[in-house]
């Protein structure tokens, strides 16, 4: 390992030697970290992925062509209509900002590259800085090795790769890159006391919170970790200077990014940095008072400061707890409170509970996303706490928490994976370092080479890709034993050099014993590296644009996304409004370029709830509803004919939920039979009438006779059927996007007929709102 | 031979075809009339020649002529439809009951005459334009003390009404004197059908039933819920009239005397003549008839149509309205024509003031909320052609730099920001020199 | 008990005073320099509870700055002190050039956010 050559390193040669050997090392880290995400576009193609991104994109694209003011500026009114979004003031303009600075580069230094492959590599661009940005931090904590190790870890962990593969171009991608880098400032300013990185500290801070909301898990964080040291007697000066000026100018720059603005000062998500603001002042006061006077002195001057500030922090906290009360939900966002009461938007609120990643994740999904990290963490906790400093008492607090997190939702996954691979780096790297060690001084002759051996075995961790190690368990519990065996005899990372030889002389082990140790673990390393290539390859690097699917006569590719969008972009007028189910609106806006009734930015329940309404209604109810909105054409997405499950029909239940929530008519109930969701023949009257049904088995029948539909595995209840106030006016090649027009109101409204037809034809020629469809 | 006439005819008239079929000229030209037999153009040549007086270029056909045609590769023929063969059950060629909807549904006008025993297929169509005949095929419309006390017969068939729609547009300005006759059968009309109107209705002592039979079961229609000539006006503007009666048309009700049975007044003519006149001058969109054009909307100010308000903007806004008189466009002068300034739902209505020439205007001031807006004028009026105009704008909030700013109550705070720089400086500069 | 509390106290702040006066004539003026800060700070609170919070931003970012201008100056307090065995191989000059920096990038902030 490189690291042990900077310890070892008796030279000044050796000791250059190694930090050359780190840099190239970290190069081709990056070039890992790149390279690894690329597996989406040469299997598929260079497109962007999902539904976030393509908003982003096309975010970018109007950057790009109207600049920054407009951006900042920039009224949209092709989504949410007719409300319109304020796209400048609730965006989140980091990753955008980014992506068109990139673009402007490139195209200043006349490499005339698309906006759009611009946007599908950011994301792989910033894992490689996002794996530096670990180096650094693991550095400050426990030194280069734990630091070189804990960024190939992160380039190459999956829960990352699944947000990060190119393509993937959402906020995540640029923002765990800032994340991290804050918290590297952050120890950094901690290690040091300079107000140099003090301010690059906020100004990472401020980045981070241009790109993505998840900014709060910092000003929560931090505040924890100050309170932590202090409650622990670590409180020194430097402390004071990592944190107040953070707060302060994290604060002031925070409002400056227009999402947040005031919120940055009125949220319960930012008071604890204040109290925690307002303590570590009373702490430095006492501090300096302590250590300007006499000790006898100082105990008169405790009784005094104690009765009165006492008395002025019950007043101030009495204030923070009524502005606090005085706000509804507490002054916490239903996302925060989510996080903090996993129930409760489940109870509340439908619309966050109804996306997939806001769940809480499954035992399988941590070891599919961090692998065998999921067992090196407890190793690498034990590794900080000797000794315990600052830097690994923040780590240490870093992973206990977005542990927590990571159980409340899918998505937080992405938090706890950069702390994962720091401490599995740090880990890994004192495990490597105890063996190698042990090998060396029994094998005294050896010792010039070990250092070579030692690296070879790290970079060893990108090669090798066969030999798949069966028995992981017996390998990790190997870890665990060997782990604990060496607790004892941990080197502390700070130590001078020369003090340590004696030290290392009694933490010798076995010389058999670490050889089979090492061998073990550079397995454990293969295994992880296995996995995470194979996660890269095929798990995540699927565009969910494109579908292809493998049977036995070969490969199929589902195009049909983007054959809809086009046909709509190409078939209809550029005014025309696109009804659909919110997780196709940034879709239809950025590739069919047509106004959409709601997207995939959640922020106007009402809204959504009346489109869910639509979707439960009978057809002619939802004729009127889609009609008071304007809209021209119904997509629905059915997955019946191909088998693919995410379709409208699943989604369906949170339609009626949502719709519900806001419309009390819509009554989950009478959608189920005996509490269960079904539409076979067996389905309730209710729900083989609503649009959703009709519009995703309209002509079902048609294509195989039995109406056989393959993601429920049931013949459908309610086969033959016309369409009144709807028709059918495109269907993609699989089925997967139907497009429904609204009928223009009858022309005539016709009487009654025969006595024996009277009462039905009267009742269907009921009046309507008028729509002129021939004015002269 | 006749085709040829035909023919020949169709060619002299290309150039006035042409430009019958713009929307400039929304007054019917050629109309094809269906007739039993021929015997009804010269026993209703009064009603006819009315038409042709007004430039109307009438085909009679019968109904059963296996030539006749609305359309020729996918072209209309005619303007409009007369139907003056309460008795066909099937048309000749290739008409039918749909074509004839379609050609409505198309924009076209039709005039529907019934009587007693009309066929199902006249019924049919009728009730497909939302009225609804007496379903008794033998059944008339009885009035005891609203018949013409003229009539020789004594089962009072031969009523005399009154009882005419209140619309200047669709009668015209002169009051229709003397009472109408009409023998026929009777229909009803779904209250809650908009697009339908009673032109003309029976008396409340009025009902609908054989008048040979004995009466034995209380009649399905009965009062003034009877109409006997309904007009309608699809939602495409098309207009349909709809009588109950073939005869009313004809020369002899048009030139009798009538006198209301108990009313001391006799007229020396019947309303009939003049009351068809209007109704026909209506259907043929002769009259009540609007365009509205030049939907503009700008800043105060200025004098070009922006594409996109901000909130609170002052904007002026205007449209044209002209009438079709038959001939030409006159301005359309109303009191109350209004725009709504629409986001689901109208943030601003506003009646429009003219200035008698056809132009309507008013200004106001943008609501202070963002969103696409439309402008709407929405004008529904008895007798007169809906008009639905929409155009929409998008309203966007402020931008950065239109907040306001330099508000004096925050001078406090310039000053500290200011006093904290100025602080900085001379701090610099002793803390230097200090050292 | 209360005399002699009274008493400890006025020994306390005589205590404190003589000590402080030993500090060096540089802290002193950092010290002239926060308390101006702090006060400015208190003044711009009172006048938002007389007037109301209208311009929020102007408020915000008149107290932020005063705020910002007191910790960064503490900050360099801390740094410059020699009897501060942590930051002793701090050189000053290095310690006043990031204060210098820091209070830019503030004062930056500040212009940007108070109109």
């Amino acid at each position: 390992m490189a690291a042990s050559d900077a310890q070892n390193g008796v030279s000044s040669v050796r000791h250059a030697f190694g930090n050359v050997l780190a840099f190239f090392i970290l190069l081709l880290i990056g070039v890992l970290a790149f390279s690894i995400r690329l597996f989406s576009v040469i299997k598929y193609e260079s497109v962007i992925h999902e539904f976030d991104p393509y908003f982003n994109y096309r975010v970018t694209q109007f950057l790009t062509k109207n600049g920054i003011y407009d951006f900042w500026n920039w009224f949209d009114d092709r989504t949410w209509y007719p409300l319109g979004r304020v796209i400048g003031g609730t965006v989140y303009p980091g990753l955008t900002l980014t992506a068109g600075t990139l673009w402007w580069i490139l195209n200043s230094l006349n490499i005339p590259l698309s906006v759009e492959t611009v946007c599908v590599f950011t994301a792989p661009i910033f894992s490689a800085f996002a794996s530096w940005a670990t180096y650094l931090l693991t550095k400050e904590v426990k030194g280069t090795g734990a630091g070189l190790t804990a960024a190939i870890l992160l380039a190459m962990v999956p829960s990352y790769i699944s947000r990060s593969v190119a393509g993937s171009y959402d906020n995540e991608a640029v923002a765990i890159f800032a994340l991290i880098f804050t918290f590297y400032l952050y120890i950094k300013t901690l290690n040091t006391g300079s107000l140099f990185y003090a301010t690059l500290n906020s100004i990472a801070y401020f980045y981070m919170v241009c790109s993505w909301g998840g900014y709060t898990f910092i000003i929560n964080l931090i505040p924890m970790h100050a309170l932590l040291c202090i409650v622990t007697g670590r409180y020194s000066s430097r402390l004071y200077i990592a944190y107040a000026p953070l707060v302060v100018l994290g604060t002031l720059l925070a409002s400056l990014v227009p999402v947040v603005g005031f919120n940055a000062v009125m949220t319960s998500e930012h008071f604890a940095s204040f109290l925690v603001f307002i303590i570590i002042h009373v702490v430095a006061l006492v501090y300096y008072i302590k250590g300007i006077l006499s000790p006898k002195m100082f105990k008169v001057a405790v009784a005094l400061v104690v009765s009165v500030g006492l008395a002025v922090c019950f007043a101030m906290v009495a204030v923070l707890i009524a502005l606090v009360a005085s706000s509804p939900t507490k002054g916490w966002s239903g996302r925060s409170l989510s996080l903090l009461d996993p129930t409760y938007a489940s109870k509340y609120i439908p619309i966050i509970a109804s996306v997939s990643e806001h769940q809480p994740p499954t035992w399988p999904s941590y070891f599919m996303d961090i692998n065998v990290l999921a067992f090196l963490v407890p190793a690498g906790i034990i590794a900080c706490f000797s000794p315990l400093s600052d830097a690994s008492s923040f780590v240490v607090l870093y992973i206990v928490t977005s542990v927590y997190f990571s159980g409340v939702m899918v998505r937080l996954m992405l938090v706890l994976a950069p702390a994962a691979c720091i401490l599995s780096g740090i880990a890994l790297s004192q495990a490597f370092d105890v063996f190698t060690r042990s090998i060396k001084f029994q094998l005294p002759h050896l010792s010039d080479h070990s250092q070579v051996d030692a690296g070879e075995g790290s970079s060893e961790n990108v090669v090798p890709n066969d030999s798949v190690k069966a028995d992981k368990t017996e390998d990790t519990s190997k870890e665990r034993t060997s782990k604990k065996s060496k607790k004892k005899e941990k080197e502390p990372v700070e130590k001078p050099l020369s003090k340590s030889q004696i030290k290392k002389r009694l933490s010798v082990l076995p010389l058999e014993t670490s050889v089979v140790a090492i061998i073990l673990l550079v397995l454990l390393g293969a295994f992880y590296v296995v996995h995470s290539v194979w996660a890269a390859a095929e798990a995540y690097s699927a565009p969910s644009i494109v579908l292809t699917s493998h049977s036995h006569d070969g490969l199929h590719v589902f195009d049909d996304f983007r054959e809809a969008y086009a046909w709509l972009s190409h078939n209809t007028e550029v005014d025309d409004k696109v009804a659909s189910w919110w997780d196709y609106g940034y879709q239809t806006t950025a590739m069919a370029n047509r106004t959409v009734i709601v997207d995939n930015n959640t922020w106007n329940n009402t809204h959504i709830a009346t489109v869910g309404t639509a979707m439960s209604s009978p057809e002619k109810a939802a004729w009127e509803i889609f009609h008071s909105l304007d809209v021209k054409y119904v997509l629905v997405v059915f997955g019946g004919l191909v088998g693919y499950p995410s379709d409208d029909i699943n989604k369906f239940l949170w339609m009626v939920r949502i719709g519900g929530g806001v419309f009390p008519h819509i009554k989950e109930p009478d959608y189920l039979r005996d509490g269960q969701y079904r539409i076979d023949s067996m389905a309730t009257p209710t729900m083989l009438n609503c649009l959703m049904y009709k519009l995703s088995y309209y002509r079902f029948v048609e294509t195989d006779g039995k109406a056989f539909d393959r993601v429920r595995r049931t013949e459908i209840g309610k086969k033959h059927f016309k369409l009144t106030h709807f028709e059918e006016v495109f269907t993609t090649h699989h089925w997967m996007v139907r497009i429904y027009k609204l009928k223009p109101p009858k022309n005539r409204i016709r009487g009654k007929t025969k006595k024996s037809k009277s009462k039905t034809s009267s009742k269907t020629a009921s009046k309507r709102k008028g729509l002129k469809r021939n004015p002269f | 031979m006749s085709k040829l006439i035909f023919i020949f005819l169709f060619l002299a008239f290309i150039p006035l075809l042409c430009t019958s079929f713009t929307p400039e000229r929304p007054s019917d030209r050629r109309v094809l009339v269906l007739l039993d037999d021929f015997a009804v153009k010269s026993s209703h040549s009064l009603f006819f020649n009315s038409l042709k007086s007004r430039g109307f270029d009438l085909h009679f056909h019968l109904a059963d002529d296996p030539k006749i045609a609305l359309q020729r590769y996918g072209q209309y023929l005619y303007d409009a439809l007369i139907l003056f063969s309460p008795t066909v059950e099937r048309f000749g060629g290739s008409v039918d009951a749909a074509a004839i909807l379609d050609f409505v549904d198309s924009g076209h006008d039709l005039i529907v005459a019934a009587d007693t025993n009309a066929s199902d297929l006249i019924r049919e169509i009728a009730t497909e334009c939302g009225v609804d005949f007496d379903e008794d095929p033998a059944a008339m419309v009885v009035d005891h003390s609203g018949y013409a006390a003229s009539a020789t017969e004594g089962d009072h068939t031969l009523i005399a009404s009154d009882d005419f729609i209140k619309s200047d547009v669709i009668l015209g300005s002169k009051k229709i004197e003397a009472p109408i006759l009409f023998q026929g059968i009777g229909h009803s009309l779904n209250p809650t059908n908009r697009l339908v109107l009673k032109a003309l209705s029976a008396s409340p002592s009025a009902f609908s039933a054989n008048p040979k039979s004995k009466l034995t079961s209380p009649p399905s229609l009965t009062g003034s819920s009877i109409s006997l000539v309904s007009v309608i006006q699809a939602r495409n503007n098309a207009r349909i009239l709809v009588s109950g009666s073939l005869s009313m048309f004809s020369n002899r009700f048009f030139r009798s005397g009538v006198q209301k049975a108990g009313s001391p007044t006799k007229h020396e003519k019947s309303g009939n003549e003049q009351f068809f006149t209007e109704l026909s001058k209506w259907v043929f969109h002769e009259r009540g008839h609007l365009k509205a054009l030049q939907l503009q909307h700008h800043k105060v100010g200025e004098s070009s149509e922006p594409s996109i308000y901000r909130i609170n903007d002052d904007l002026e806004f205007s449209v044209e309205i002209f009438e079709w008189s038959g001939t030409s466009w006159e301005p359309y002068v109303a009191d109350d024509v209004q725009v709504q300034f629409y986001m689901m739902s109208p943030y601003v209505l506003k009646t429009l003031s003219t200035n008698g020439k056809g132009r309507y205007f008013t200004s106001f001031k943008v609501p202070d909320v963002y969103g696409v807006f439309q402008f709407k004028v929405e004008y529904e009026k008895l007798g007169y052609t809906s008009l639905s105009l929409s155009k929409q704008i998008p309203v966007r909030p402020f931008r950065h730099n239109e907040y306001e700013r330099f508000i004096p109550a925050a001078y406090p705070y310039y000053g500290a920001a200011f006093s904290m720089m100025a602080g900085f400086f001379v701090f610099t500069a002793v803390h230097l020199y200090n050292k | 008990m209360a005399r002699s509390s009274s008493k400890d106290a006025q020994d306390l702040f005589r205590a404190l005073w003589s000590a402080y006066a030993a500090t060096p004539t540089n802290l002193k003026i950092i010290d002239l320099y926060v308390m101006f800060a702090v006060f400015t700070a208190l003044i711009q609170v009172v006048y938002i509870a007389l007037v109301g919070s209208f311009p929020f931003n102007s408020f915000l970012s008149g107290v932020l700055s005063c705020v910002g201008t007191a910790v960064l100056a503490v900050c360099l307090r801390i740094q410059v002190n020699k009897e501060n065995k942590e930051f002793k191989d701090l050189a000053p000059e290095r310690a006043f050039a990031d204060f210098v920096l820091c209070n830019l990038v503030l004062h930056l902030v500040i212009m940007n956010f108070l109109g």
